[in-house]
């Protein structure tokens, strides 16, 4: 053992690699992630395989209007921050680690990177099998090149949730309470959601929250049309304006620049009653709003779990 | 040069619980200086608030010349600590939890390489190196906690009691290896409840208790602070009163007591007189078969300290 007289103070990106791959290995080698990885392919397997039960094989805009889904969104951002902070408190790991050359935020930013390249890595295999699946169902597809913006959207989607159990695990220093908290807010803001817009004349506020937001149907001439019982519907069509879909938007707002969403009211209670039109936005608007939406979620929860975790004392 | 840690009036509190108070400590560069007290006495609260994990309430610490904030990155270049009982992530090996900490201190590859077999030899955990940290046993984790602490090869070391959870012969090779790391001119601060550790390894000590520091001085001079010089043990045979009366004679001897053949002469000097004490039972007809000298152990001193400061409770 020889004494460095003279050491070379670390670069910033040493530091900041050196906490990623801390973070990565422990990701990777989590075995709820390598569940959550299984779960979103058998979501994507029914996603592809389910509309062929339906006697569909033709669908070239399968692979762009593909997404992960809301429910792998939260998982995911669940398995890979849950304990990211809160887990170091629990286990008693963090002592080691505040104690070595590396300030609090270069941790916070070194785990928020490794916690994305985890994601885009687990996105990346899920979106080929989605390509490589959606040609052998549903032969060639088209626009292939709007494929990763489809990716990039739904990795925005997923960190709202990941900041918000990044914020829960840095508050409370309770990988369970995050867990619970997330997991409860993503369940109730999906039955309120579904609720608001199935009942209310006026769900506009969901635009403005974590979730599927408002159901339209967007007016192209393109797209193909499938029909199924009778009911003929538009591949391209159907649009959501909520958090959920910032992906697929983004995409539509490529194919479609200048097209509108139009957004209905039906009457659950009355199903033979025709839909009534509530308002029309452009498909520009509802992709920007929800990208908005989305980054002042993650920029405010990542705040709060960088706050508390820069001001916390290790007690234990 | 600034000594490697120096705290004024340092303070934690806990809602109305004081745990370190008015704390003023010094340890000078290059020494093994032991934080000595029992349990719960603050010694982990004052280290949490040396490495930044805690903040203090009142007064200042200063390490390696810079005053000590939560969240200083650089400063702890210099410093490496293991923590009581240390934790480590279980899904690493033993081999990247050095790997990446050694990074994150900005060591290139080739100094990886040539400081980690080093310190995993050093530490006795060579060949359970590509292990994960979760299939280690408590003694194990607390070896690999020293060589992380080790990992920099630091201006100040760290300890905070490094022998719990090992076995006899690993508490025995810990004590070697702060001497070892000592004469590499790293400085040592190790806490412990252990006295007969801080005894056989220390060249200084601070001893606290409920969050006061009740001393803090060289080994020796703590040694001898409460009930001064030593007392020598003398067997003699043919023990008779001449023997006594030359002894009392002598100005540095103080009230002698007798036990069979042995003299127990408590001396009221520091210096060594073993050969003028040994002449004088000679010259008066004794024959000294042994003679040992009986200091004051740390044990008593801390004992006496502690009740002083209890009012004489435990």
């Amino acid at each position: 053992m020889e004494r460095q007289i003279e050491k070379q103070r670390p670069t910033w990106l040493q530091r900041f690699w050196a906490i990623t791959r801390y973070e990565m290995l422990w990701n990777i080698r989590k075995k709820r992630f390598i569940g959550a990885l299984i779960f979103a392919f058998v979501l994507a397997t029914i996603q592809f395989a389910l509309p062929a039960l339906f006697n569909i094989s033709e669908n070239p805009y399968f692979a762009i209007t593909f997404s992960v889904g809301n429910l792998s969104f939260v998982l995911f951002a669940i398995v890979t921050a849950m304990n990211s902070i809160s887990g170091e408190y629990e286990s008693g790991t963090i002592v080691p680690l505040l104690t070595k050359p590396v300030s609090r935020t270069m941790v916070f930013l070194g785990k928020l990177f490794a916690i994305f390249l985890t994601i885009l890595t687990a996105y990346a295999v899920i979106y080929i099998y989605s390509i490589v699946g959606g040609i052998v169902v549903y032969g060639p597809q088209y626009n292939l090149q709007l494929v990763p913006l489809a990716l990039i959207g739904d990795i925005i989607s997923t960190f709202i949730w990941v900041a918000i159990v990044l914020a829960a695990g840095s508050v409370t220093k309770n990988s369970l309470l995050a867990f619970l908290m997330a997991f409860g807010l993503f369940i109730a803001l999906a039955i309120g959601g579904g609720l608001i817009s199935q009942l209310s004349d006026n769900p506009s506020g969901l635009n403005y929250i974590p979730g599927s937001g408002v159901s339209g149907t967007l007016n192209v001439s393109g797209g193909q049309n499938i029909t199924v019982s009778n009911i003929t519907v538009n591949t391209l069509s159907s649009v959501s304006t909520g958090t959920d879909s910032i992906g697929n938007n983004m995409v539509k707002v490529v194919l479609y620049p200048t097209s509108n969403v139009s957004f209905y009211h039906r009457d659950i209670f009355n199903f033979t009653a025709p839909p009534k039109l509530l308002f029309a936005e452009s498909m520009g608007l509802i992709a920007l709003r929800s990208i908005g939406v989305a980054f002042v979620y993650i920029a405010v929860f990542l705040f709060i779990a960088w706050y508390a975790f820069k001001r916390s004392q290790v007690f234990e | 040069m600034e000594p490697a840690i120096e705290t004024t009036n340092l303070t934690k509190r806990y809602g109305s619980l004081t745990a370190v108070n008015q704390l003023n400590l010094k340890v000078e560069r290059n020494t093994i200086h032991g934080f000595l007290g029992p349990n719960g006495a603050g010694k982990t609260t004052t280290i949490k608030i040396l490495v930044g994990l805690l903040r203090a309430s009142e007064g200042t610490a200063r390490v390696l010349g810079q005053e000590v904030h939560v969240d200083q990155a650089d400063l702890k270049l210099g410093i490496g600590y293991m923590p009581e009982l240390p934790r480590f992530p279980k899904h690493l090996k033993g081999k990247e939890l050095l790997d990446i900490y050694g990074r994150m201190y900005g060591m290139n590859q080739l100094e990886r390489r040539a400081q980690i077999p080093k310190l995993l030899d050093l530490v006795g955990l060579k060949g359970r190196e590509n292990d994960l940290i979760g299939k280690y046993s408590k003694g194990m984790q607390q070896r690999i906690g020293i060589a992380q602490a080790l990992l920099n090869s630091p201006e100040l070391v760290i300890l905070d009691e490094p022998s719990i959870g090992l076995d006899p012969v690993g508490m025995v090779e810990v004590r070697e290896l702060v001497k070892t790391i000592s004469k590499e001119g790293m400085t040592v601060f190790v806490s412990s409840h252990l006295l007969f550790e801080v005894e056989q390894i220390c060249t200084h000590i601070t001893i606290i208790n409920r969050g006061v520091a009740l001393v803090s001085d060289t080994l020796q001079n703590v040694s001898n602070l409460i009930s001064g010089p030593i007392t020598l043990q003398v067997e003699i045979v043919n023990l008779n009163e001449s023997v006594i009366a030359a002894l009392k004679n002598l100005p540095y001897v103080k009230d002698m007591t007798k036990s069979n053949n042995t003299l127990n002469i408590p001396l009221k000097t520091f210096d060594d007189v073993r050969a003028e004490i040994s002449k004088t039972i000679t010259n008066a007809g004794g024959i000294i078969v042994a003679m040992n000298t009986k200091g004051h152990s740390l044990e008593e001193v801390f004992i006496q300290l502690i009740n002083k400061t209890q009012g004489g409770k435990p």
